[in-house]
């Protein structure tokens, strides 16, 4: 079934332009991806490069591309760190069948490798956070940036529950997830409700039962969290550990089911935004993708595994709209052309200025039999 | 003045963890002269070896924790007689261990990783006692009074163990000088695995009761205690267990009372200012002699 | 002729950071060539490499003087941390050292302004694969002559006893001090040089695994000459990359049995003066 709706589907991709030009000839395309699955990201490096290696299998088997045409992932490790991250994309830039990139996890290793490509070969972003990274023609994002969601679900729940007080918890370490607060406590505060208190925490920290202690000794109506994702578990385990009844309200770090495997009960009505997820997404590709990838890997693919996805469905359409001959600038030439990805799982994702939108609201929360539910003001 | 005890008693747990691995950490420094950069993946195997023990064998929460202290120790042994042991054997010294210790940190950071998927799990809620003492208006809940009362337990029994038994006396013998102790009729092979299985027992105490308590179960559980059980071992020397345990709880109250009133971001800025002042004014310890001088 | 060049461009990033570490290495080296073993030299690294980065972004000075202007403020550093840990019990100053890196990570993450926080600066200026053999070239003429100097006699006599050195007229805490010197010196040299390959530096840059990754390449490499420094970065550094070609699944594992392997096989490092002097002591004898 999944066959024969991905094969109907790349077919009228395929056949339409077709007619119009010659096609990319048959042959072996190499994208270079560098992947974080070991170390400190592994789980989410694991996640994104199944995502990845799926889409490349799913492009080839449809001929989509071109017919024969093959593509195939070069996958180095980096185990998040910087150094090794360098050294691979140079060892890609090295190899001559590699005609286009992806990777990086962490904004910061964005940065660093930007300047060994700059201008060589064309990157497509995964899954770092943090806006401004791509540069057409060479740098592109197919992050669903959080940022924008975070304020809109703030403001959506504050609107509902009417909370006189909020406290927020921030990752005092990283930069995107304090703007995401800040925007999310600029709208929280046009709803008429006040800051309670600011509770920072750091990205390796593990215990947070004092910082939970300290959030409920400001006594707020809602308390917010904007942290990365271990933290993140870690404050709304610890809250409902001590007895915090009132409403929580999480981020999409919350989605993967490996966080309700670990934590369960306590993410029970946490609303957050969401990109993507099995229970939530019911398009035809994302049926597809997910039936394809539970089928793979043996686990429903989450957020992150989507994203992944949608990086090497970005590069493969960029190829399949040349002719001839493609080459590293071409390929960056064809990337700057595409102005949406049109074989995506959210329903509809535009690309503008390198960066691929992720269309359309969608506010969830954990529900006791362990699925994601679209969450509704109680 | 709620908050404030509840946040020192916050601090205590943390602390109590802290203190229990440097015990290990600083045995194993001032008895066989190791800096063991893999005592905190005898952390995280307890842990995970707990969680496995409670969520496939259905353990009950005790003979779990049992399972993870024995891990931790058994653990500490196989590394001590492959890593160390072949190096002591040719006398190479500390560096080399130094060094064998890091092949083995990397290795079995690695295989923890493998052996829980890259993922950071929890023990499932039900699995370890959740039950909460009031003390007045203060909360004590169940995974803070128990890390609390084991530090204090091991402290005490350990502190007796070194000063007033004969395998202390023989530890601190060959933590003295190995050869004059061998010729003084300790065996320092036994000495050395005492100490290495006892180093590890209290690391996998420390780890699986971390593991509950934080929510980690992974190989980052063991990174994290090993930068904190160090900064104890300093501040409270590596000679004396008593030092570690005192420092451990002091850095965990200090680390939790300075997030809440002056700020996180300066919290560990806080912690190693401690250490700085320490090593600087008092570079022995708590309860560091100053006639102490290492052959 | 076009696979070598694809093989070096592949693999010049690999050779590049190899010797950056053994610009880290030999200021490992420098102490522990005086008896200490010392993480201190990522603190250094620390500071020479925001000091350089600052010179080279912000003041847009030319590399002749960066780099030297890099090794004098990792010298500094060192002088001055050295005041404390001279008085330390070995073991101590061990524990010291590495608590110094773990406090330096705190101070870069405190002061934004100079160091960018936790966003770290980018480096406009790559240093070219050339200018870092010459460097090394000539940071190895240097040690050579140490090596055979007053001093590197005087330092060899410090490491194996510092109560003899002393009745021999060595004072060992100048000799210590002059240690810690050079690894400031080269620490410094070695932080604007990573800086300048990764042309990126955040906090993270200068911290533990940079610790571990220099001490396990001079212990590895050899701690008893300097060139064991050298040739322990290089393998310290090819060794991942090749792993990751050989054996990718389980890369970290093989990494760590290979230097287990190593250090157990041979645990004075692979570059070993005293073995070769026992070669030679018994192919003269058989004469």
């Amino acid at each position: 079934m999944r066959k024969y709706a991905s094969w109907l589907l790349a077919s009228t991709l395929t056949f339409a332009p077709m007619f119009a030009h010659a096609a990319v000839p048959a042959g072996d395309y190499v994208i270079g991806f560098v992947t974080d699955s070991t170390g400190p990201l592994a789980a989410a490096g694991q996640s994104f490069t199944h995502g990845a290696e799926l889409a490349a299998a799913e492009i080839t088997a449809s001929n989509y591309v071109a017919p024969g045409a093959k593509l195939t992932l070069d996958i180095k490790e980096a185990a998040g760190d910087a150094a090794r991250s360098i050294q691979d994309m140079h060892q890609f830039l090295a190899d001559r069948r590699v005609i286009a990139t992806s990777c990086c996890i962490l904004s910061p290793i964005v940065n660093s490798v930007k300047p060994v490509i700059a201008e060589k070969l064309a990157l497509v972003v995964y899954g770092a956070t943090a806006p401004g990274l791509p540069s057409p023609p060479w740098v592109y994002s197919v992050t669903a940036l959080p940022g924008p969601k975070d304020t809109e679900t703030a403001a959506t729940v504050a609107k509902a529950l009417k909370p006189k007080t909020v406290a927020y918890f921030v990752s005092a370490d990283n930069d995107a997830f304090k703007a995401r607060m800040a925007a999310a406590e600029a709208a929280v505060k046009q709803t008429g409700a006040t800051t309670a208190a600011v509770i920072s925490v750091l990205g390796t920290d593990t215990d947070f039962t004092a910082p939970a202690t300290q959030a409920m000794g400001a006594n707020p109506d809602v308390i917010m969290v904007y942290t990365t994702q271990s933290p993140a578990v870690g404050i709304i385990a610890a809250l409902r550990a001590r007895g915090y009844k009132g409403a929580i309200v999480g981020n999409d770090v919350l989605a993967p089911a490996a966080m309700w495997k670990k934590i369960g009960a306590p993410l029970v009505g946490v609303p957050f935004p969401l990109s993507f997820s099995p229970d939530v997404n019911q398009s035809a590709e994302a049926k597809a993708f997910v039936a394809a990838y539970t089928k793979q890997y043996g686990n429903p693919p989450d957020l992150y595994s989507a994203q992944g996805y949608q990086a090497i469905w970005l590069i493969g359409q960029a190829l399949h709209s040349m002719d001839g001959q493609p080459t590293r600038e071409g390929v960056a030439a064809a990337l700057a052309k595409q102005t949406g990805i049109d074989h995506n799982v959210y329903g509809g994702q535009a690309v503008k200025n390198g960066q691929a939108e992720v269309t359309g609201l969608t506010i969830v929360n954990w529900t006791a039999d362990g699925t994601l539910a679209a969450w509704k003001a109680p | 003045m709620q908050l404030l005890l509840e946040q020192v008693v916050n601090g205590c747990a943390i602390g109590a963890l802290y203190g229990l691995f440097a015990i290990g950490f600083g045995l194993v420094f001032a008895t066989l002269g190791i800096l063991n950069a893999a005592h905190g993946t005898y952390a995280s195997f307890a842990a995970i070896a707990g969680y496995y023990a409670v969520v496939y064998l259905g353990l009950p929460f005790v003979p779990a924790m049992v399972l993870g202290v024995i891990t931790g120790a058994v653990l500490a042994v196989i590394v001590d007689q492959i890593a160390f042991q072949p190096l002591r054997k040719r006398g190479a010294g500390m560096l080399g261990a130094l060094i064998t210790s890091i092949a083995f940190w990397m290795i079995l950071d690695s295989l923890a990783g493998l052996a829980t998927e890259q993922q950071s799990l929890s023990f499932p809620a039900g699995t370890y006692p959740t039950w909460i003492i009031m003390a007045g208006s203060v909360p004590l809940p169940a995974m803070q009074v128990i890390a609390i009362v084991s530090l204090v337990v091991v402290t005490v029994a350990i502190h007796w163990l070194i000063t007033r038994s004969r395998l202390g006396a023989a530890m601190r013998a060959v933590g003295w000088n190995e050869t004059a102790a061998q010729l003084g009729g300790v065996n320092p092979r036994l000495v050395i695995l005492a100490t290495a299985s006892l180093a590890g027992a209290t690391s996998g105490l420390a780890g699986v009761l971390g593991g509950i308590s934080t929510n980690n179960v992974s190989f980052t559980l063991g990174e994290g205690m090993l930068l904190k059980g160090f900064a104890a071992v300093v501040v409270g020397g590596y000679d004396d267990v008593r030092g570690a345990a005192v420092a451990g709880v002091g850095l965990g109250v200090a680390e939790v009372l300075s997030a809440q009133y002056i700020s996180t971001s300066m919290r560990d800025a806080i912690t190693y200012a401690l250490l700085l002042s320490f090593l600087v004014l008092r570079p022995r310890g708590l309860f560091g002699r100053t006639s102490f001088m290492r052959a | 002729m076009s696979m070598l060049l694809d093989w070096w461009a592949a693999y010049e990033s690999t050779l590049a950071f190899a010797i950056v570490n053994a610009f880290f290495a030999l200021s490992t080296y420098a102490v522990m060539a005086t008896g200490i073993l010392s993480f201190a030299t990522v603190a250094f690294a620390a500071v020479g490499g925001f000091l350089g980065v600052q010179l080279l972004a912000q003041l847009g000075l030319p590399l002749w003087i960066v780099l030297p202007g890099s090794a004098v403020g990792g010298c500094a550093a060192a002088l001055l941390v050295s005041v404390v840990f001279l008085r330390l019990e070995s073991h101590w100053l061990a524990l010291a050292s590495l608590a110094l890196i773990l406090i330096t990570r705190i101070l870069v993450l405190n002061a934004p302004a100079l160091t960018g926080g936790v966003n770290g600066l980018s480096v406009p200026v790559e240093a070219p694969f050339w200018l870092l053999l010459v460097l090394l070239a000539s940071v190895s003429v240097g040690f050579w002559r140490l090596s055979v100097s007053w001093y590197g006699i005087a330092a060899r006599a410090v490491r194996e006893d510092p109560a003899v050195a002393g009745s021999l007229g060595i004072a060992p805490k100048t000799i210590q001090l002059i240690g810690f010197a050079i690894s400031g010196a080269m620490g410094g040299l070695g932080g604007v040089l990573l800086a300048m390959t990764l042309q990126f530096v955040s906090p993270e840059t200068y911290y533990i695994p940079v610790a571990f990754t220099m001490i396990a390449a001079v212990v590895l490499g050899g701690s008893y000459h300097w060139t064991g420094a050298i040739i322990g970065a290089l393998v310290f550094t090819a060794l991942p990359q090749i792993m990751q070609a050989v054996v990718p699944q389980v890369q970290n594992v093989a990494n760590g049995l290979a230097l287990l392997l190593i250090m157990i096989m041979l645990p004075r490092g692979l570059i070993d003066p005293r073995a070769w002097r026992i070669r030679r002591a018994l192919r003269d004898a058989r004469r």
